[in-house]
């Protein structure tokens, strides 16, 4: 009899717990004199110069933020963690933002990040296409899902007539052991790769390129965006303006002097200061807030069934600032606003 | 009469154990749809159900499933036969019996996954780096089972074997084997679920792959997908296939071997 009593009083707490009123409003309320606080969730790599750059020159302090630095190992990590609230804002490719975008993650883009040269790299001189790909060949890429993925999706559409012919194809693997794995020639045969990895492995005389990013998009887009969640822009509007300025400065630094940020990216990245500084002037590299191709991602990956819905409008997937900056021209779209489109 | 009242308390247990599955589920599902959790990353059952469901029927899960099965099944084998051999050696002599515990000591400790690393190196990504991975999980509780058991046979019963005229592989085959199997089979046991936890870990780490990919490469892709009921299904599709073989295979044959043999104190 106490036993059962033991149990009737546990399932009464579960459901008194269930019943009460959210308190998410009282937590916000409590941390509201430290606002200024921002966790920020990046990936590793010659693609978050900016975010190094941030720390190192105190950027966000500057801007009267608290920065908390973490780092994810793919796009899909940095989502669970903004998803589970570990983190405010966060670093991702077009297509994982999607993804959780798709699935009613409560987030939107704030900024672009940068517009980098990516692609598909071989060990095997007789692959000039996606056609020349055999059965057994494998294809390493970091993740399913990632922009990688869907890039060779969208060339096994253009070349192919599927979306899907490669699925079998794909490897996931980071991209540190997919370089050292096609430069010894361990498994696979191609890496759809990312600076600085790109740039190392073409540098080998006997890989080259088989599609580069811009074909199989048919125009650049932003390699990754910046995404803060609902809960930080509403409830932090000035931490969320700083922000996007504290990335903003970060970034016109790297572009305004470019040797200076080599000088201090290279023992970062454990690269001489000769070859951070080839990799930042590469042709292609380009860090900026400007967003490229949010809707022509949405578009394909709808299309190929990656996601179930499209957004309607930009300001479904991008807050304010960005809306804004892409403006809505009356008639035909703007350049910019073509810009997010695949044509 | 007492195999009837076993039979009967087996079927109340598993009843029981039923019963509280579903409660579990009930509250599972009362959890998720009080919409204080976010939906994100805790779905309800019902929808990890018809995602178990549409992810069966679509063939998904079966191919899957088949591909982890056939590699446990390789690895297990390759696991066996090497156990097999090495305490065959073992038993012929003492000092390969040392190196064989020493070695066991040395190795048994370390996680199948753990060497995940080296193997990959060896034997690059895909299909023949988790067969490694699944021997390496499998074949040190074997060994130490098999060693065990062989050498906890009493001697008396060898004599009785030998005084019956039988000798090398017939000795083996009707004393010795017999005699150890409550040992083997806890063995075969143990090897199973560190093979099936090593082949799903395997899997979603590195060795995984689109062509060559069974239950973790499912759970990995959904995970990747955001499709957290399909990571859940798979897991229940894991948590089921351990049951199967547990309660259904291991289960049998221990009934119509050690128990009908009156090994066992149950």
């Amino acid at each position: 009899m106490r036993r059962l009593l033991g149990v009737i009083v546990c399932v009464a707490l579960l459901v008194g717990w269930l019943g009460l009123p959210g308190d998410g409003g009282s937590i916000s309320a409590a941390r509201a004199p430290q606002a200024q606080e921002i966790r920020i969730a990046g990936q590793f790599g010659l693609v978050y110069a900016p975010l190094v750059v941030a720390q190192k020159h105190k950027i966000f302090e500057k801007y009267g933020l608290k920065p908390i630095w973490k780092e994810y190992g793919s796009g899909a990590a940095v989502r669970e963690a903004l998803v589970s609230g570990e983190v405010d804002v966060g670093f991702m490719g077009i297509p994982p933002f999607l993804i959780g975008w798709d699935k009613g993650c409560p987030w939107k883009a704030a900024v672009g990040f940068c517009v980098v040269p990516v692609g598909l790299v071989t060990n095997n001189p007789a692959i000039k296409s996606l056609k020349d790909f055999k059965p057994d060949d494998r294809i390493a890429l970091p993740s399913p899902g990632s922009v990688q993925h869907i890039l060779l999706a969208m060339q096994a559409e253009r070349e192919l007539g599927s979306a899907t012919a490669f699925e079998k194809h794909i490897v996931a693997m980071p991209h540190p052991d997919a370089a050292a794995a096609l430069i010894s020639r361990k498994g696979i045969v191609a890496h759809f790769t990312t600076p600085p990895y790109i740039f190392e492995e073409l540098s080998h005389p006997d890989m080259h390129l088989v599609v580069d990013d811009v074909t199989c998009f048919g125009q650049p887009f932003s390699f990754n965006v910046g995404v803060a969640t609902t809960r930080f822009h509403d409830g932090n509007p000035v931490a969320y303006a700083c922000f996007v300025m504290a990335i903003s400065e970060a970034m016109a630094w790297i572009n305004i002097n470019k040797k200076e940020a080599a000088v201090l990216l290279a023992p970062e990245f454990g690269l001489t200061l000769e070859k951070t500084y080839r990799y930042l002037t590469w042709p292609g590299m380009d860090y900026t807030t400007a967003p490229y191709g949010l809707m022509g991602f949405a578009d394909f990956m709808q299309k190929a069934g990656y996601i179930k819905s499209v957004p309607r409008s930009l300001s479904d997937i991008a807050w304010e600032n960005l809306v804004a900056f892409v403006g809505d021209r009356a008639g035909e779209p703007s350049p910019i606003q073509q810009l997010q489109f695949r044509h | 009469m007492t195999g009837s009242r076993r039979l009967v308390t087996a079927h109340t247990r598993t009843l029981r154990q039923a019963l509280f599955v579903t409660a579990l589920a009930g509250i599972w599902e009362l959890v998720a749809r009080a919409g204080r959790l976010p939906a994100l990353l805790f779905p309800p059952f019902s929808d990890v159900a018809v995602a178990l469901a549409t992810e069966t029927a679509s063939g998904e899960i079966l191919g899957r499933l088949g591909f982890s099965l056939a590699l446990v099944g390789v690895g297990l084998s390759l696991a066996v036969l090497s156990a097999v051999l090495v305490t065959a050696a073992a038993m012929s002599a003492r000092i390969v019996s040392e190196w064989a515990q020493t070695l066991m000591a040395i190795l048994h400790p370390l996680p199948g996954i753990a060497v995940l690393p080296i193997v990959i190196l060896w034997l690059g990504t895909g299909y023949r780096s988790i067969a490694a991975v699944i021997w390496f999980a499998a074949v040190w509780p074997l060994v130490a089972n098999l060693h065990t058991g062989l050498r906890s046979v009493p001697a008396t019963q060898i004599e009785v074997g030998r005084n019956l005229g039988l000798r090398g592989l017939h000795l083996v085959a009707q004393v010795l084997i017999p005699g150890a199997f409550p040992h083997i089979l806890s063995g075969m046991r143990v090897a199973w679920a560190r093979a099936w936890q090593a082949l799903v870990a395997a899997e979603m780490v590195f060795g995984a792959s689109g062509g060559e990919g069974g239950m973790g490469w499912f759970i990995y892709k959904r995970r990747f997908f955001m499709e957290i009921p399909g990571v859940f299904a798979g897991m229940i599709v894991i948590v089921l296939i351990g049951l199967i073989v547990e309660r259904v295979l291991f289960e049998s044959v221990e009934a119509r071997t050690v128990r009908r043999w009156g090994m066992t104190q149950e």
